[in-house]
């Protein structure tokens, strides 16, 4: 979801080097309200780099960052109230209950009496820890800790929430109610910065965005305008019966479709922007004489768009 | 300043949530207390002696006049018995009466009587005032026999009776010897010098162990966390110094307490001494603060900390008292803030004194807390930035 609003965080030119390493260099985006930002990239691409330097934890070489119209450089304390980070580590303390860790953090963001009772009991409801409130962390499952690590991020109810690779090594029910989470945060109106080297995350739920490789963003859009960038079409195929010769020459004289080939029982299509042209492509085949047993669309993934990009798959 | 609270609240919870500091923070300290009291306090419940004598007069009498004197006294069947507990360390000090030694009590005769001593630092004390409780039933028992001849036993008692309260006792002038060691100590309770010296050894070790926690929550990115919430370095910096000072105090106040409760032990001019426990527990902080900042490994940071711990207590004082130290290594003790923390108590405890009588001691130990102090912060500054 894209809107015109003012954006909640503005990285403006980011670069950092550490010594001869330039970890990050000039990274540009921003985030509006409601909207969920993937930053994409390998191990090592400089996604940690900039998540420290948006969070007011690395101070930038170069660049700015403006979180909800607040400058990070000038007013830091006022700036990191509306952030908040879930670290790629588990950032508790693991012999302190879920209630005291959620309380001691909510007491470093400001809050305190029955405010602070009331969110971590809500935060709590949120990541499903309500039972488990007062027994030590460190006796939690894996993904009960990524929850109540994120959950320490929502406390404040900050404008901007930082997940850095939040699902790394979690079981595939708690991965799966952590997306949710995150799903269910933006339709809230707030901008989610997403880190991942996951692409099927970023696809699930990024509105927009982000290739970092080496430091730059390669590119950025929405997944379509990225799977646009390479020139990549989506493949339909069409399985039926009648008359598959006049369905085959229909299809060639639509615009969306560049190819079309006869296989067997079925049609192999090359479609640009498959979703869109997809009634067209089912009402030309009815209306040729061929009845549709089944249709299948495959779409280029983000994969192919960082190899495309980088020349070197996600997970190298 | 809430914020600096909160981070220093959340370190001695976490303390106190490790069970493992449950013994060496709650039940160790004393036990400590108890055992150094008992070795080199003198008398209390320590003092035993087992005794094997023929029943009748004189057993009763001599068992009645060592439990006047505050003597567990045990009666054995044998000799062999009675031995084995002066081996084993079961009593202090064995008396053997023999059958021919409690007919001459009973006459009124001079008897023999063997004491066997044990090793221990407290059996010498115990022999001797067997020794003269002995002694003085044995003289009551030939004067009742003396006068035998002229009256009746109950009547020559009687009359001894009289003539001991008719007649004023001689006036006694003792003249102890010059000794400068029981003059050092004089003035301490039983219990005084152990638990003064614990109080030191544990508030350091707690602290020290304590930076364990500081290596965790680096490794941990809580530390990294924390930074990323509306706080400042500098907040972050003292909260987690406070974090430590914390620990000390709430474990050298529990000390002081539970000894003054269980033990009885004088700690002098309270104000005084949480003076010297403060600027101790500075120090301690410090140190905790540099060895959780410049030690990246847990394992590593324990071992130092217990080894650390045991070496300067060691050096100053908490396990041997200082007065016992050779000169040369009483200067060389005082390299320890240990060493001072010692002293001052010695002198509250025992003197009397006021915050003017131990002002060089509690300034040694500020300037001590001073180095560590700025050492430490300059380390957990440069270990923050490179946590960022």
């Amino acid at each position: 979801m894209t809107t015109t609003t003012a954006p909640v965080l503005d990285a403006d030119g980011l670069a950092r080097s550490f010594g001869s390493l330039t970890a990050v260099d000039g990274v540009t985006f921003q985030i509006r309200p409601g909207e969920t930002y993937g930053l994409l990239g390998p191990n090592g691409a400089g996604k940690t780099t900039t998540i420290s330097m948006i969070a007011g934890l690395l101070r930038p070489d170069a660049g700015s960052v403006t979180v909800a119209g607040v400058p990070l450089g000038d007013r830091p304390i006022e700036a990191k109230r509306h952030i908040g980070l879930v670290p790629q580590d588990l950032a508790i303390y693991p012999e302190l209950s879920a209630r005291d860790n959620l309380t001691y953090f909510g007491r470093l963001q400001g809050l305190s009496g029955s405010r602070l009772r009331e969110r971590v009991g809500a935060v709590l409801e949120t990541v499903g820890l309500t039972d488990r409130a007062k027994g030590a962390s460190k006796k939690f499952s894996g993904g009960m800790k990524r929850r109540l690590n994120i959950g320490i991020g929502l406390l404040h109810e900050p404008r901007l929430l930082i997940l850095d690779e939040p699902t790394v090594g979690v079981d595939p029910q708690s991965r799966h109610a952590i997306l949710e989470s995150v799903e269910a945060l933006s339709t809230e109106g707030m901008a989610v910065l997403y880190t991942t080297h996951y692409m099927e995350e970023a696809e699930r739920l990024c509105d927009r965005i982000g290739i970092i490789d080496a430091g730059s963003l390669q590119a950025e859009g929405t997944r379509d305008e990225l799977v646009d960038l390479i020139g990549g079409t989506d493949t339909v195929t069409l399985a039926g019966t009648g008359d598959l010769e006049a369905a085959e020459r229909a299809l060639a004289d639509l615009a969306a479709v560049e190819q079309v080939h006869r296989d067997r029982g079925a049609l192999r299509l090359a479609v640009k922007g498959a979703p869109r042209a997809i009634s067209g492509i089912v009402n030309a085949t009815a209306g040729a004489g061929m009845t549709l047993s089944d249709v299948e669309i495959s779409r280029p993934d983000l994969e192919a768009v960082f190899l495309h990009l980088t020349g070197k798959a996600l997970r190298d | 300043m809430r914020s600096v609270l909160a981070i220093a609240w959340v370190e001695l919870k976490r303390f106190l949530a490790d069970r493992s500091n449950i013994f060496f923070v709650f039940i160790f300290p004393l036990a400590l207390v108890a055992v150094i009291g008992w070795q080199f306090g003198g008398g209390g419940p320590g003092a035993r002696v087992s005794v094997v004598a023929p029943e009748g007069e004189a057993r009763t009498a001599l068992v009645q006049s060592w439990e006047d004197a505050v003597l567990a006294v045990t009666v054995r069947d044998s000799a062999e018995q009675l031995r084995d507990d002066v081996a084993r360390g079961d009593a202090q000090v064995g008396v053997v009466l023999s059958d021919d030694a409690a007919r001459a009590f009973e006459d009124g005769e001079r008897m023999e009587v063997q004491i066997i001593q044990g090793t221990g630092s407290q059996a010498p004390a115990v022999a001797q005032a067997v020794r003269s409780q002995t002694e003085a039933v044995a003289s009551e028992a030939r004067q009742v026999g003396a006068l035998a001849g002229l009256a009746d036993p109950a009547t020559a008692r009687d009359a001894l009776s009289d003539a001991s309260s008719a007649v004023p006792g001689p006036r006694l002038l003792v003249q102890e010897p010059e000794d400068p060691l029981a003059e050092e100590f004089s003035g301490a309770g039983q219990f005084d010098v152990g638990a003064s010296g614990q109080l030191l050894l544990f508030i350091f070790m707690s602290a020290l162990t304590a930076s364990v926690a500081i290596i965790q929550a680096r490794r941990d990115g809580v530390i990294r966390r924390t930074v990323a919430a509306p706080v400042t370095t500098g907040q972050t910096m003292v909260g987690l110094t406070l974090g430590r000072l914390v620990i000390a105090l709430f474990q050298g106040v529990y000390i002081m307490v539970a000894s003054a409760v269980l033990f009885g032990v004088e700690w002098g001019n309270l104000w005084v001494t949480m003076v010297v426990v403060l600027t101790f527990a500075l120090v301690a902080s410090g140190a905790a603060l540099l060895v959780g900042v410049l030690v990246d490994n847990e394992g590593a940071a324990s071992g130092l900390s217990v080894g650390l711990g045991l070496v300067l207590a060691a050096l100053g004082g908490s396990m041997l008292p200082l007065e016992l130290f050779p000169d040369r290594l009483r200067t060389v003790a005082h390299l320890t803030p240990h060493a001072w923390g010692y002293d001052a108590l010695a002198d509250i405890q025992r003197r009397d004194a006021g915050l003017l009588d131990v002002l060089p001691e509690v300034g040694a130990l500020l300037a001590m807390a001073v180095v560590v102090l700025t050492l430490g912060s300059l380390a957990l500054r440069r270990s923050l930035s490179r946590a960022m």
